[in-house]
């Protein structure tokens, strides 16, 4: 009899934890299913201010950007999230020329400049970000590097296994980066130009952020990232500076949207608003060097010197083209 | 993990003639019928999708372009070239350190033995791939002890690429190997040892001529394993593999990074034919192993280690245990300290991640249904196929244990192209993640219990038929108590795997359903060591918990696990 004490037991804990997971659930609605691109601490901010604020809860899967957009394009039409927090503006493009997007009208984001957001409410984008180098001072320092000053600079053989940069079919900030390098130089030039880079990068991460942390902790002297991840290192007191590359920068709007046929429309709307409002804006100018609503500074003031006049119908239009053409270049 | 069953006598019975004697027991034929549904969708169907796929079929006309692709490109190559290089070094070391290791503790009563042996078997408590982020902070450009013998001797070095990819495999799968060796030396004949000395033979000699030979099959079956679970690696290669190409972890970058499923199911393929051959040769070949050796039963005193071979063994097991050891401190200190090496201040905040502890949650739940469900229905299935007559029993048994043998890798990929459409409509559910938890272990619920069925003897069941029980009731009352022990052992072991496992659910997670390796994973991805070491950190001590309570449940009820 007692050896069927285990089994009792077993028993009684399976439903234990099959009461506490139906508990969870029935406590208060459905937790709104989330992908994003950002960055987990970023996120977990983010998802607190709107708990904080609205009440609604929600579950967020990470995922990089490109690893997102392959993730969407494979599940359409029955998208495993019900919206979208965070995300190149070039794959709004995509989305919403593939029909993935529900409209909506927000009344919180009126004031938002009208290039910053769908004219039919199908997306909404709520900063913008751009790539960024960050450099390890200390490593500078002790093995007589130059301090690099713009993108051509990176080329320079004395940096050989110093750079790391992320990989563009999985993260946003290095198509950033491909396809800003192409606005600038032009494609042909572009492809040279990546291609005797490629000599000094010592290796491509999967996600954006990751150069940023890992010339913090002084693995790297130099890596290729957004500005974000370098503010907040540099802020953490790492021996990091950033360098805004004397070619300019591309950047890129970030956005948020609603999956066609999501299931909590009305909550989802809740979720837009919110990140609109002036509370979510306020929370989001603590983690992003720009937001786009206006009254509202992000963490970096005047940065409209360093950008490019950056065009991302044309990285729309291009990524498949250009990541192919990468693809055989760096994966051979 | 344990591949290889027992050859039982073949059936000849004809066909037809077995599909009726099972209907004479239409429950017991009702179940049969459901697992073998469920081995097919869940275990061969997702195998077969990945290899119809690399062949183009199901999207448009049979094709070996994706092949031809493959030999063409001299990136699939290297990433084969790698991969394969990688599995030989690391058994290579893992059959050799498991041998040295499993003589000093087979051969030594002592407290430290004892100690050295719970040690060697912890990095199957934590994900794989956390011996990366260990060595990473050791010996990263920037590693704790890279600064010192930069600051010293001035030596430079990189632990990412082909060698720290290495390195995290020898740590990660030596429990696997050492687990075969030790348990095959434990049980070796120790009276041919004496002999051999008592002739005049040293003890190198012994070890060489006697100790080792007889240990040959489980040596052997561990080389095997660890190789292919090497090969099939997905998670070092991530982190640490610092670009370098690999199979496992190219075919999920080209699923999640390119939506190529063709060209990953091609590299799937180049997963699953050394996966199946090593189990073939293990099931058909190799038969003289089986679980019951594995959970180890002790033979007589070995003969103690003496002079310098006692030295040689003592020296090598020690720094190796030592170096276990190190990784997992590694990961502790990691998860309290700001950052580790270079901001050493204590701190809480890393634990402080409540997708982390969501996760975690979300673990916990799936890893307990998946390994109920794989060690109940393993066992269940021990049982009928120890006992009734079931037409295709051989190929069905196979079949299962070939689910221990797949890939993870390939299994996620052929999940994702069978269950993210019509008929199933899967993907996103929690129910999924257990569905393969489950089919991927229920290979060990098998093995424990069909060998415990040949454990007990018939006379039992035909005692209680004899006294008026019909077949069930005898199946309940009598035959269902005796299995208990081993369905607790497969638990256990599927529980403790399935918290651990990555390279299937990473395809299969959704928001809400995130699981804490995967989640882990995510995190190295990001370099956040920090949050990924606690969160290692707290997994860890879960798993290590849940064996504590299964080793109390198992002395209070003094049912041996």
């Amino acid at each position: 009899m007692k050896k069927f004490g285990i089994n009792a037991l077993l028993i009684v804990l399976a439903m234990v934890i099959a009461a506490c997971g139906s508990n969870n659930a029935n406590s208060s609605q459905e937790p709104i299913k989330v992908y994003t691109h950002n960055d987990s601490e970023e996120m977990q901010d983010l998802v607190k201010g709107l708990k904080e604020e609205t009440g609604i809860e929600v579950d967020v899967l990470r995922m990089s950007s490109g690893e997102a957009w392959s993730r969407i394009e494979s599940e359409s039409p029955n998208f495993g999230a019900e919206m979208q927090w965070g995300m190149l503006h070039s794959f709004a493009l995509k989305a919403e020329q593939n029909d993935f997007l529900e409209s909506y009208h927000s009344p919180t984001w009126e004031d938002v400049p009208d290039n910053f957001k769908d004219p039919d409410g199908k997306w909404y984008g709520w900063s913008y970000w751009f790539n960024l180098l960050a450099i390890n001072t200390d490593i500078l320092e002790s093995k007589g590097l130059d301090k690099p000053e713009s993108w051509e600079d990176l080329l320079d053989p004395q940096y050989e296994g110093e750079i790391v940069l992320p990989d563009p079919g999985t993260s946003g900030t290095a198509f950033l980066f491909v396809s800003t390098i192409m606005q600038i130089m032009g494609e042909e030039e572009g492809w040279k130009y990546l291609e005797k880079l490629d000599q000094n990068v010592a290796q491509y991460t999967k996600s954006g952020s990751a150069p940023a942390q890992m010339v913090a902790q002084g693995e790297y002297a130099i890596g290729i990232t957004w500005d974000q991840a370098v503010f907040d290192r540099v802020e953490e007191g790492y021996p990091v500076e950033a360098v805004f590359p004397t070619e300019g920068v591309g950047y890129d709007l970030d956005v948020i949207w609603m999956f066609k046929d999501a299931e909590n429309q009305d909550q989802v709307k809740e979720i837009i608003d919110y990140i609109g409002s002036e509370n979510g804006m306020e929370e989001a100018s603590k983690h992003r060097s720009m937001v786009t609503k206006p009254g509202f500074v992000g963490t970096v003031e005047n940065i409209d010197q360093y950008l490019i006049d950056y065009d991302a119908v044309w990285a729309a239009e291009n990524r498949e083209r250009v990541m192919e053409e990468w693809r055989t270049k760096f994966s051979n | 993990m344990e591949i290889g069953s027992q050859q039982r006598s073949l059936q000849t019975r004809p066909f037809l003639r077995e599909w009726k004697r099972l209907w004479s027991e239409p429950l017991f034929a009702i179940a049969t019928i459901i697992l073998a549904l469920s081995i097919i969708i869940f275990i061969v169907a997702p195998v077969f999708a990945v290899l119809l796929k690399s062949f183009g079929i199901g999207t448009g006309d049979f094709t070996v372009a994706n092949y031809e692709k493959f030999f063409q490109t001299s990136y699939y190559i290297n990433s084969l070239l790698n991969s394969v290089k990688a599995a030989l070094i690391s058994t290579a070391a893992v059959v050799l350190l498991s041998v040295v290791v499993s003589l000093y503790v087979t051969r030594s009563q002592s407290f430290v033995a004892k100690t050295y042996r719970g040690i060697a078997l912890l990095p199957l408590v934590a994900p794989p791939f956390i011996f990366s982020l260990s060595l990473i902070i050791l010996l990263g450009r920037n590693g704790v002890v890279t600064q010192y013998l930069n600051s010293w001797f001035g030596w430079e070095f990189s632990i990412y690429g082909f060698w720290g990819v290495v390195f995290a495999q020898i740590i990660g799968y030596f429990p696997v190997g050492y687990m075969l060796v030790e348990s095959t030396l434990r049980t070796t004949n120790t009276s041919l040892e004496q002999a051999s000395q008592d002739l005049g033979a040293n003890q190198w000699k012994t070890i060489f001529n006697i100790t080792i030979p007889l240990a040959k099959s489980g040596i052997i079956k561990a080389g095997l394993l660890v190789f292919v679970m090497a090969l099939a690696d997905f998670s070092n290669p991530m982190i640490i593999g610092g670009g370098l190409p690999f199979l496992a972890s190219d075919a999920y970058l080209l699923v999640v990074g390119q939506q190529n499923i063709e060209m990953a199911a091609v590299l799937g393929v180049f997963l699953i034919v050394p996966s199946l051959l090593v189990f073939i040769f293990q099931t058909y070949f190799l038969k003289d192993t089986n679980l019951e050796t594995i959970s180890g039963e002790s033979g007589g005193n070995n003969a103690p280690l003496k002079g310098t071979v006692k030295r040689v063994i003592t020296t090598v097991t020690t720094i190796f245990i030592a170096f276990i050891s190190l990784m997992f401190i590694m990961v502790v200190l990691g998860a309290f300290v700001k950052i580790i090496g270079i901001n050493n201040a204590f701190t809480l905040e890393h634990f402080s991640n409540q997708t982390g502890w969501d996760s975690l949650y979300n673990s916990i739940v799936v890893s307990f249904f998946g390994a109920l469900l794989a060690a109940g229905l393993g066992i269940l299935q021990g049982f009928l196929f120890a006992r009734k007559a079931i037409p295709g029993k051989k190929l069905l048994e196979f079949l299962t244990l070939f689910g221990l043998a797949v890939p993870g890798t390939v299994m996620g990929i052929g999940y994702v192209l069978i269950f993210n459409g019509p008929p199933f409509f899967l993907t996103g559910t929690v129910m999924l993640l257990v569905l393969n938890m489950a089919f991927r272990k229920i290979g060990v619920g098998l093995e424990a219990g069909i060998s415990k069925m040949h454990q007990i003897d018939t006379s039992m069941e035909e005692a209680s038929q004899d006294l008026g029980a019909g077949p069930y009731r005898t199946f309940w009352s009598v035959v269902l108590p005796l299995l208990t022990p081993a369905f607790v052992a497969g638990f256990v072991y599927a529980f403790m795997t399935a918290m651990v496992s990555i390279s299937s659910v990473i395809f299969l997670v959704s928001p809400g359903t995130n699981l804490a390796a995967t989640y882990i994973l995510n995190l190295a991805e990001q370099a956040r060591i920090g949050m990924a070491s606690a969160m290692s950190f707290i997994l860890i001590v879960i798993v290590l918990g849940c064996i504590g309570l299964l080793k109390i449940l198992e002395k209070k009820s003094g049912v041996k696990v």
